[in-house]
């Protein structure tokens, strides 16, 4: 009798073929999703830096203090959502929806602890954290959530 | 004598020639892409950096282009590929200011296409110093 590999190869093929392109899917979308992690914490670290850099230098002469601003949460939140736009079309809400329900702490008096994280700040600090829900749609094709919820946070402090 | 349907010699030859036309698109694909996502993540690095540093000079300012074009360079992306717009142009205490960088990034892919792929970087910050 001959030995036919013909069937062989063809079930080979046939079980690899689908793992592989699992696999690919996968990957392409946890780099993207890699890729909006970076951005989303940019743009998260803009916005505290831009918070706590609010000074005004005649205060600054003055009392040789740095002070964080009053509305330095709201400006947070503002510039977040601003520099979060870049990414809108792959998240699951808007940039605004995402900036409003982020938990934005201003403390502006040092040493603090933050009642959230448990760190502490010596030095005045604007602290952010948001849930960003980003687009996965290959992940949805392999029976996995559609859309996934990223974890972003920031905090920073005048010099 | 052994018939031609016996001779295998030819499929090897086949196989090579579908895996390569296949495989090789894939694998430059990977590259590509690859490449294209550092230098974009690398551009929007610098865009960041560089709104800030628009905010504390108070904008559009000589001392931002070099800032820029030192900093691309230190990525990896030439300078003379990209296009640097900042908004506005002088920027007071407390206003927004916006730093958009553009590059035209080319991508061949063998067998299958070449093309142009426009990577935008926006970063905003604000007027940091009260003059």
């Amino acid at each position: 009798m001959r030995y036919d590999d013909g069937g062989t190869a063809a079930v080979t093929t046939l079980v690899m073929l689908p793992l592989l392109l699992i696999v690919l899917v996968g990957v392409l979308e946890l780099g993207a999703l890699r890729a909006i992690v970076y951005r989303a914490t940019a743009a998260a670290d803009l916005a505290t830096i831009v918070a706590v850099s609010d000074q005004d230098q005649a205060e600054l002469t003055r009392t040789g203090i740095l002070r964080l601003a009053p509305d330095a949460a709201d400006v947070a939140r503002d510039y977040f959502a601003r520099n979060l736009s870049a990414t809108a079309p792959a998240l699951a809400a808007s940039p605004h929806e995402i900036a409003e329900t982020a938990d934005v702490a201003s403390f502006p008096s040092a040493p603090t602890v933050d009642p959230r994280t448990g760190a502490t700040y010596d030095r005045p600090t604007v602290r952010l954290i948001a849930s960003v829900p980003v687009k996965t749609p290959a992940f949805a094709l392999l029976l996995l959530p559609a859309v996934t919820t990223l974890t972003i946070r920031s905090a920073s402090s005048p010099r | 004598m052994m018939s031609w349907r016996d001779d295998e010699s030819g499929m090897a030859t086949l196989e090579t020639t579908l895996m390569i036309v296949i495989l090789v698109p894939l694998l430059f694909a990977i590259i590509e892409f690859g490449w294209l996502t550092q230098r974009w993540l690398a551009q929007d690095g610098v865009a960041m950096q560089a709104a800030r540093y628009a905010g504390e000079l108070g904008g559009d300012r000589p001392e931002l282009r070099v800032y820029v074009q030192e900093h691309l360079r230190l990525v990896g992306i030439e300078p003379s590929r990209v296009t640097v717009e900042v908004e506005p142009a002088s920027v007071s205490w407390r206003q927004p200011v916006r730093v958009s960088l553009r590059t035209d990034e080319q991508i061949a892919v063998p067998f299958l296409f070449t093309t142009s792929v426009a990577m935008r970087s926006t970063a905003v910050a604000r007027g940091e110093v009260n003059r």
